[in-house]
């Protein structure tokens, strides 16, 4: 009976090799490194969980098989998972935006909220894929409170989960409306995985004036400013440049633009 | 006189409209935000002293049965653009059942130290029990706008960006019962940081003894933490931690000019962490840590401790040693999936940070020790070999592996079996290698670990003291399955551990995926113990045989100093017209050696059901070979034997449901098992009385032996069956 037991993971790992899947089509993006500090000045929070490079995008891929598409998001920095979410990360959280049919003024120019960016008319976005280390059902229940009219367009994937420095979840290409994903334009926003998010927040860390053990630092305290530490291609800063009215409020949001291959 | 009046009223009322409409301006709402934790615990084990499953402090209760609900309330506000403000009020689980009706009423003789209260049996005059919230932290963070001072923190806070080696996150009951002062600075674009901190001591364990002795409201502990960060590729981090526990000095009889303060215990540690991280590849990263510390016993501290039942989160005397560690951390070098993480570590037999955290955090990539095994005795019990220390835990131990943290000062307190363990590390130095590999909805992982000891010696290092008279606390000594968690210390000590892990974990593409996951893990644990025939405690041939009485003849180790002291001969006596010795003679160096063969399997599966409900299915078996001792050690006495073969299992139910705002979880568990004794030959079987069957729990007429301070240890095969479950809910408004 100790013998069964001893080598029946070894079969079950076998047979688990034997169906080890093959990825079709793949589509990546290179980000460059030591940009994580959003429109330029933004610091990382004060606690130790927070380890430099954590919120540094360095490379997003996309791959296709199937019905399925699997997103990967590389940082960085080795991930942790301290906070025992049971993913093998903790302290990130990213947002997918699509733009899967490339029509100008088709889609979303807004973000989800606790983002505070817009997307340039022509980067309107479509779909939005949330990697979270919540759980599926955390982040759910957060879109249907706060998405809004965003609703049916963010998606969670049933699994996420990290692995030396790369973030992955796969959703159905269906859930999607179908395509061919090397063919659409891409926005990769790095915010942080907040548990405890404010009334109005996605699940996201809030970007204040000075950075506090669980705050960003480096903007505002109002929500005219980004709450975004890193996004996807050249151009960083002037796509994350805001200006605030007196009162707090946004005079110019950061706005962005869908990156292409090709 | 009138128009003066006149005058100063004008100005005191364009004081007033100043000041109006200074408030005006600067008044931020304060927000209140709540958090309602309501627990359902239930267990065939039928323990109802309070609302945690665990507890080793003296007078507190633990329990697994029973309803109740915590009341979080906090609040915060920013009375200026400079000024933040938050704290927090909650009630507390501990007795406050919902059987208390309110928490009225109660046992009048509530201060009675030979009879806490338990099972809310105090009412209200226990605050235990009586529903009571409390005050638990008020945090002010100042930024002030200067360039040497990004902000300060007044208040309460968890330290947590420190390290867990020097100053760790604190969470005692909570998570803000530490309060200090912390300036934090920065220059250069953040390229140079700096975090200075104050913290008042806590009084209830950052001590020698668990206490910080009577002059306690001066005592502090600060940490200054440099870190110099010129690119992405390299960081460097020094830090300092020192603690100072002062008393007034009585030999001071002059007042007049104050009184003088002397150091009751001091302790320091300096360090630094060195980060390099040359690519996407490639990571490394070195530790080193250097700690003193040095216990006063003339104001208080322990000078020594009882051989073999020592409590303190830190040795006594003067101490100095070194906590080392090195990671290399290679990804995907070949470009398909597979990563290396490869640590070597070396943390010192008196490596002593009083601040180092002692939960939460995990100091080492070893995956440790199950912690299902947690304690001595094969039901997780501590001193089960006396009546009335029953096992706390329960038979299944917490779920998992247990976290490392770097001091001996462990803290499982107050936690449910679901919560995570943490166990010292204190004396550890090895490596671990973990190759990791993850190709589409496959990830395996594997480690494989080995474990040398710097408390490797005899008689505690020192034979020229006494093994009564150590400077080491043992807490609940080493015996048993696992590795008890507070336990680095042991008298005798010659051991090694080899740990191996397969893990994997893949997603079915069935409906929303199915989520399957498995581990196999091995620990082949060796320890010689007392393995020089010096340290025998009598001399050859003292205990005869036949029938014969031990002559009492005496080894000693060094001068007046003999391990008879606590492995004293038996007694011959006669049990059902059978003469011999109540226990083996400890008169080989076999006696006490400790061989373990350790096996764990692991298969689960998870399952996202609805969009708000996840259920997961795991079953987890666990088979334990141990040679621990025979009779003539007696697992010092002090525990239960637990020599012989192991089988546990466990099976979890685990269910997760959100309906945003409200979130439930369910966590059951099904644990059942035996353990078959054999603790050697060379002793005449005893059977049980009335009187250990009552207070040991065993039949009548059980077999059994009777040890050196009057314990009992079954030899009857033990089946175990119980049941637990804890549901909870957190709703956040």
């Amino acid at each position: 009976m100790k013998k069964l037991f001893r080598t029946l993971p070894l079969l079950v790992c076998a047979l688990l090799f034997g169906a080890l899947p093959a990825w079709a089509q793949a589509v990546s993006f290179s980000d460059p490194t030591g940009d994580d500090n959003g429109p330029g000045g933004y610091t990382y929070p004060t606690d130790a969980v927070y380890k430099a490079g954590s919120f540094d995008l360095t490379k997003f891929e996309v791959n296709a098989k199937g019905d399925k598409v699997e997103f990967e998001v590389t940082v960085n920095s080795n991930l942790d998972d301290p906070w025992r979410m049971g993913v093998g990360f903790s302290v990130q959280m990213i947002f997918v935006f699509i733009d899967t049919d490339g029509k100008e003024g088709s889609g979303f120019t807004d973000s989800p909220p606790g983002v505070n960016v817009a997307f340039a008319p022509a980067s309107a976005w479509d779909k939005c894929v949330i990697l979270s280390p919540q759980a599926f059902a955390r982040v759910h229940q957060e879109i249907e409170a706060k998405g809004g009219a965003m609703q049916a367009s963010l998606l969670a994937p049933n699994r996420v989960r990290g692995s030396g420095r790369t973030i992955s979840g796969s959703v159905s290409l269906s859930d999607l409306g179908g395509g061919d994903p090397a063919t659409w334009g891409y926005q990769v926003v790095m915010q942080s995985n907040e548990g405890f998010p404010a009334d109005n927040d996605l699940l996201t860390r809030k970007v204040n004036e000075f950075e506090g053990q669980h705050r960003f630092g480096g903007g505002t305290d109002g929500d005219c400013d980004p709450h975004v530490m890193d996004v996807l291609g050249e151009g960083q800063a002037a796509m994350l440049a805001y200006e605030c009215n007196a009162d707090g409020s946004s005079k110019k949001k950061a706005t962005l633009t869908m990156v292409r291959k090709g | 006189m009138r128009s003066r009046s006149r005058i100063w009223l004008a100005v005191l009322g364009l004081l007033g409209l100043a000041a109006g409409s200074a408030l005006a301006e600067d008044t931020q709402k304060l927000t209140w935000s709540g958090v309602d934790y309501t627990k359902f615990l239930w267990s065939t084990a039928r323990d109802s002293g309070g609302l945690y499953s665990f507890t080793t402090i003296p007078s507190e209760a633990y329990g697994n049965n029973g309803q109740g609900t915590e009341l979080e309330l906090l609040l915060s506000a920013k009375p200026s653009k400079h000024v933040e403000v938050s704290g927090r009020i909650q009630s507390r689980f501990n007795q406050n059942f919902w059987t208390n009706f309110g928490g009225f009423g109660g046992r009048s003789n509530f201060i009675d130290p030979n009879n806490p209260c338990v099972s809310g049996d105090c009412g209200e005059f226990d605050s235990r029990s009586a529903q009571y919230v409390k005050f638990r932290g008020l945090t002010v963070t100042l930024r002030p706008g200067y360039s040497w001072v990004d902000q300060v923190t007044v208040g309460s806070s968890d330290w947590g960006m420190f390290d867990p080696f020097t100053i760790g996150k604190i969470r005692y009951i909570d998570r803000d019962n530490g309060s200090g002062l912390l300036f934090q600075g920065s220059a250069a674009g953040r390229k140079f940081t700096y975090d200075f901190a104050r913290i008042s001591l806590p009084r209830l364990w950052a001590g020698p003894n668990f206490q910080t002795g009577t002059y306690h409201a001066q005592d502090a502990a600060y940490g200054l933490q440099l870190g110099f960060t010129p690119s992405s590729t390299f960081d460097i981090t020094g830090v300092v931690q020192y603690v100072n526990d002062i008393e007034v000095d009585n030999f001071d009889r002059n007042r007049d000019d104050g009184r003088d303060i002397r150091t009751r215990f001091r302790n320091t540690v300096v360090g630094a962490r060195l980060g390099v991280h040359p690519s996407s590849t490639f990571d490394i990263r070195a530790m080193y840590y250097k700690s003193s510390a040095d216990s006063i016993p003339e104001l208080g501290a322990p000078a020594n401790f009882f051989g073999l039942s020592g409590f303190s989160p830190v040795p006594a005397g003067e101490l100095s040693d070194d906590a080392i560690k090195l990671n290399v951390d290679i990804n995907d070098p070949f470009d398909n999936g597979l990563s290396f993480s490869i640590e070597a570590f070396d943390i010192g037999a008196e490596y002593v940070s009083m601040m180092a955290a002692r939960r939460e955090a995990d100091v080492l990539l070893t995956e440790g020790h199950d912690a299902a095994w947690a304690f001595p005795g094969p039901s997780n019990a501590a001193f089960g070999v006396f009546g009335g220390n029953p096992t706390r835990i329960g038979y299944g131990g917490w779920q998992g592996s247990a976290q490392q943290v770097a001091t001996i000062n462990v803290d499982n307190e107050f936690t449910d079996f679901e919560e995570p363990m943490a166990e010292t590390v204190i004396g550890w130095k090895g490596f671990t290698i973990v190759p990791s590999w993850t190709i589409g909805d496959l990830e395996l992982k594997a480690e494989y670990s080995w474990i040398d000891y710097n408390t490797n010696w005899q008689a505690f290092d020192d034979p020229s003291r006494s093994v009564t008279s150590s400077v080491f606390p043992v807490h609940e000594l080493d015996t048993g399955v696992g590795h008890n968690f507070r336990s680095a210390y042991a008298p005798f000590q010659d051991k090694e551990t080899k740990i191996a892990v397969l893990s994997g974990r893949y997603l079915i593409d069935v409906g929303r995926g199915v989520d399957l996951f498995g581990k196999i893990k091995f620990v082949d644990e060796t320890d010689k113990r007392l393995n020089e025939a010096r340290f025998l405690p009598y001399q050859a041939g003292d205990c005869p045989g036949g029938g014969g009485a031990c002559a009492g003849n005496r080894n000693f180790y060094s001068t007046g100093n003999t391990t008879a002291d606590i492995y004293g001969n038996p007694p011959v006596i006669t049990v059902n017209g059978v003469t011999g010795y109540q226990w083996k003679p400890f008169d080989s160096l076999s006696d006490d050696d400790r061989d373990l063969s350790y096996m764990m399997l692991q298969l689960g599966a998870g399952y996202q059901l609805s969009n708000r409900l996840y259920g997961s299915l795991t079953y987890e078996y666990y088979d334990a070979e141990l040679e621990d001792g025979n009779t003539a050690f007696q697992a010092y006495q002090l525990h239960e034997l637990a020599s012989g073969d192991h089988q546990k299992n466990k099976v979890m139910l685990y269910a997760h449901y959100d309906l945003g705002g409200a979130e439930f979880g369910a966590n059951y568990e099904y644990n059942f098992g035996d353990f078959d004794p054999d603790f050697g030959s060379g002793f005449v079987v005893q059977f049980a009385d009335e009187a250990t069957s009552a207070s040991n729990n065993v039949p009548v007429g059980s077999p059994g032996f009777r040890g050196r301070f009057g314990g009992w240890n079954s030899l009857e095969t033990r089946d175990f069956e119980q049941q637990r479950l804890k549901v909870f809910m957190k709703v956040r408004f």
